[in-house]
């Protein structure tokens, strides 16, 4: 057994005892003060609101981790997946134009499979591939509220598959978003882009907005130089609607709608001269989803909240087409059992039809479809009055490719005074089969004749699903501590040790002779060999590192806003594994990263803002360590007028983020660029 | 070598929290913020002290003032911590009872919102017994209740019911009546 889980074990449990020893003296100091008081100071008082969020708890109880509207808009960020940038612990990592391996906490890739990510809490996680298609931008980025981001498992009461991390987009209410919103602009990379949002109230209780949205994005460059083929574009609009029935009742109803176009540029293997070939076709892509949720809140202490939606998404490039249409439904119940125990539970069911196109490159059946059941249950303790707290719960879950998992997760969080917090967690994930890695073959390159031995046929290598594919799993460890060192700096330290199993391998199999099937080395005449790399579960790994963020505020028009996260990686193959590419996955994550932002309020209503990161190299993929420096320059000239103009990578002419994985796409680089902006209010 | 690092950082995070217990000065005190039940908590503690029951009250239990609290309510851990105070040289004890528990033995019944469908029923229960009721359920002093705390904006306000408290037996100080904002 690893020494470092027995240390932080036992850290964590003398930590525990500490704590309730020391603060049993704190709880009785609290209320003994407040006796002190005279009834018309009673009466004085001000009294603060409890938090009406449910996931309040777990979340201060977490690596979490906010990035508000403000930030969004003072760090010229143009998507959704740049602006995760300025997160401690979470990847982001761009090829080319539209290509993106965002994760949290390492086991990076384009197919990136460990990460939750949920719009306004509906997830745009494929189960197909077990990842996220970034391309399908469908919101409006002034109309985000905030995005949270949650590093580790166990923290998310929504969903399934959130094994490294949740990112949890919320878009604004409708009330929030009143009037009308123009915002266009142009650039270098970002060839053109334009938005519209109206909003407006119907009766004293509703209010709505719709709005629609088109960009058109650059392609992007290949090392080489030369211009890679990945140019995109595409449009959306949507709307939602939010009503108060009583103050105890709200309904909210959204709905987006979007379209896009883009090229790709892949390299398809073939079983005659040259092998492989280059293949740029153009796909497109279609999204479309609607929404509805009501809560009702019984009292402070008590409420609950029912959802449903359902989202069509189709894409059809070259290597797969898919038509995916989820349907899904979730209930969540929270309420007082006793005074100290906070209970939350919930249920939730999804179902997904997806037809699928095959290619020459991906081969698998031609439907996928999916039930998925699941149910959690979470008890909130106070332990000590208002300082020591204790959540257990559990997620369960049933699916159809690995049955019935169980995820169970403890957090204890400790608050010595308002400005200070203190939390521990131990928790289990699951990240469940995809439907590839039950059945489905991938080609991944042929080797030309006489390479295996003299006089061999064209031999074809392709990553086969297995039935048996199993489930890979994650043990992890955390502590964090939160702390306002002073009335302008805070202070955010996250630690973390990740124990996987099962992970993920590839398997050599029987190699066999195509298409006539017969087994090797019988093969007739016209054949080529045959090798699967079959998926298998036989890794382990450890990961552990730490994450600091902060926010200084240096004086009453500036503030710096740092963050730095260190992280190792290191698998395992066990001793029967035929694997020989998956442990490079250790050398694919960068051991540090460190961003910098910095915002100025200059005077005649200008913001100057400068965004600074550096991410270590990936050795396994020869990509080199890079420093980049993004630059803004804002104007009011009017209340409700904002001009701005954006440098983003300036400080090289182009730089590698990293290489795909699994589908073999030339490899592009992020290009140096520029782009003006206007927003408009009225 | 990097494994002891890691225990090191970890090890420092621990103490870091820890020496601010320790250190002196603590100016946190008066920017702790409040929550409602807090102050609820200790409100009830000072209409104890403004109360009087008639002798026969503590009958059975001569040096303590029992504090039962009907119903699943956050009150009820900041109340804990008034088990170590003391009212005109009596104790107090908190319970925590149930609806079929006999009230009789009940100095001040604190009456939970989760009781709010039962009140009439307790209501009557209660006629006739040297109980000082006290509730934050909506027009509590108005339907018989004897105190009533109510939130006026930020603040913690009460009303009384005279008629109520005289009915119980007991009798409420001139001067809490003086900063109640409604008598019934």
């Amino acid at each position: 057994m690893f020494s470092m889980t027995k240390t932080l074990k036992w850290t964590l449990l003398f930590s525990i005892f500490f704590m309730l020893l020391v603060t049993r003296a704190w709880a009785e100091d609290a209320m003994s003060e407040l006796t002190s008081f005279g009834i018309e100071e009673l009466m004085n008082i001000e009294v603060t609101i409890a938090s009406k969020k449910p996931q309040k708890l777990t979340e201060t109880a977490a690596a979490v981790f906010v990035i508000t509207q403000e930030d969004i808009r003072r760090s010229g960020v143009t998507t959704i997946m740049d602006a995760l940038r300025m997160a401690p612990g979470i990847e982001v990592a761009q090829s080319g134009s539209k290509v993106w391996a965002i994760s949290a906490r390492g086991l990076n890739g384009r197919f990136a499979n460990k990460l939750l990510v949920l719009i306004d809490g509906r997830t745009v996680y494929q189960p197909l591939f077990s990842g996220v298609y970034w391309d399908i931008q469908e919101t409006l980025l002034e109309d985000i509220d905030r995005i949270e981001i949650i590093r580790g498992p166990g923290a998310s009461i929504w969903g399934a598959n959130a094994v490294n991390g949740v990112i949890n987009v919320i878009t604004k209410n409708a009330s929030e978003t009143q009037g009308t919103l123009l915002t266009g602009g142009a650039g270098t990379e970002e060839k053109g882009f334009a938005g519209v949002r109206y909003g407006a109230k119907a009766g004293e209780d509703m209010s709505y907005r719709i709005y629609a949205k088109c960009f058109q994005r650059d392609a992007s460059v290949l090392s080489s130089g030369d211009k890679a083929y990945d140019e995109w574009q595409g449009m959306s609009g949507g709307f939602r609607i939010d009503k108060n029935d009583s103050s105890q009742s709200f309904y909210t109803l959204q709905g987006d709608i979007s379209y896009g176009e883009a090229e790709d540029s892949i390299i398809v293997p073939s079983t005659t001269a040259p092998f492989s070939n280059v293949h740029d076709s153009d796909y497109s892509f279609f999204g479309a989803n609607i929404l509805g949720r009501w809560t009702y809140t019984f009292s402070e202490s008590s409420d609950m909240a029912l959802q449903a939606y359902y989202d069509n998404s189709k894409r059809n490039p070259f290597t797969l087409g898919l038509n995916k249409n989820t349907f899904d439904m979730d209930f969540q119940h929270r309420f007082l059992l006793t005074s100290r125990h906070e209970i939350i539970w919930g249920l939730g069911y999804r179902h997904i039809h997806e037809p699928i196109d095959n290619s020459d490159v991906i081969i698998t059946n031609e439907e996928f479809n999916s039930d998925l059941y699941s149910a959690f249950i979470q008890d909130n303790i106070t332990l000590v009055h208002d300082k020591v707290f204790l959540m257990i719960g559990s997620k369960f879950e049933h699916n159809d490719a690995s049955g019935f998992e169980l995820q169970p997760s403890a957090r204890l969080m400790w608050t010595p005074d308002h400005k200070s917090t203190v939390w521990g967690a131990v928790s289990r994930a699951v990240r469940t089969p995809s439907f590839i890695e039950g059945n489905g073959r991938i080609n991944q390159t042929v080797l030309p004749d006489d390479t295996l031995f003299p006089g061999s046929p064209p031999a074809e290598i392709a990553l086969v699903g297995n039935d048996n594919f199993d489930s890979e799993d994650l043990v992890a460890y955390e502590m964090g501590f939160r702390h306002l060192l002073t009335k302008k700096v805070s202070l955010d330290i996250a630690t973390y040790f990740n124990q996987y199993d099962h992970l993920r391998t590839f398997e050599q199999g029987s190699m066999l002779c195509e298409p006539s099937g017969s087994p090797f080395p019988l093969c007739l005449p016209g054949d080529n060999i045959f090798i699967p790399l079959s998926a298998g579960n036989q890794m382990t790994g450890e990961i552990y590192g730490v994450e600091l963020s902060s926010d200084v505020v240096v004086n009453d028009w500036w503030t710096l806003k740092p963050s730095y996260s260190y992280m190792k990686v290191q698998l395992h193959l066990d001793s029967n594994s035929t694997d020989t590419t998956s442990e490079s996955a250790e050398g694919e994550s960068p051991h540090h990263q460190f961003s910098l932002r910095s915002l100025m309020n200059l005077g005649n209503n200008i913001e100057m803002d400068a965004w600074l990161r550096y991410v270590d190299s990936l050795p396994a993929q020869n990509i080199d360590s890079y420093i980049t420096l993004d630059l803004r320059l804002a104007w009011r000239p009017a209340k409700n007028l904002e001009l701005s103009v954006v440098g983003q990578n300036l400080l090289d002419n182009s730089h590698a983020e990293f290489k795909p994985e699994i589908i073999d796409i030339a490899s592009s680089e992020v290009q140096r660029s520029i782009y003006v902006k206007f927003v408009w209010n009225f | 070598m990097q494994k002891r690092i890691i225990c090191f950082a970890i090890f420092v995070m621990i103490l870091n929290p820890l020496a601010f217990l320790f250190s002196p000065g603590k100016s946190c005190a008066d920017e702790h913020s409040y929550r409602d039940y807090e102050i609820k908590a200790a409100l009830l503690y000072n209409f104890a002290k403004f109360t009087e029951w008639p002798a026969r009250a503590f009958a059975s239990q001569e040096n303590t003032i029992t504090v039962c609290v009907l119903g699943e309510d956050p009150i009820e851990t900041p109340l804990s911590a008034l088990s170590k105070l003391q009212v005109k040289g009596k104790n107090i004890t908190i319970r925590h009872i149930n609806k079929h528990t006999d009230m009789r033995n009940c100095h001040i019944l604190y009456i939970s919102q989760s009781e709010k469908r039962n009140l009439p029923d307790i209501l009557s229960k209660l006629k006739g017994l040297y109980v000082l009721s006290i509730s934050d359920i909506e027009g509590f002093a108005e339907n018989g209740g004897i105190i009533n705390l109510v939130r006026l904006g930020n603040k913690i306000r009460f009303e009384i019911n005279i008629t109520a408290a005289k009915n119980s037996g007991i009798n409420i100080s001139s001067n809490l009546l003086d900063l109640a904002t409604k008598i019934y």
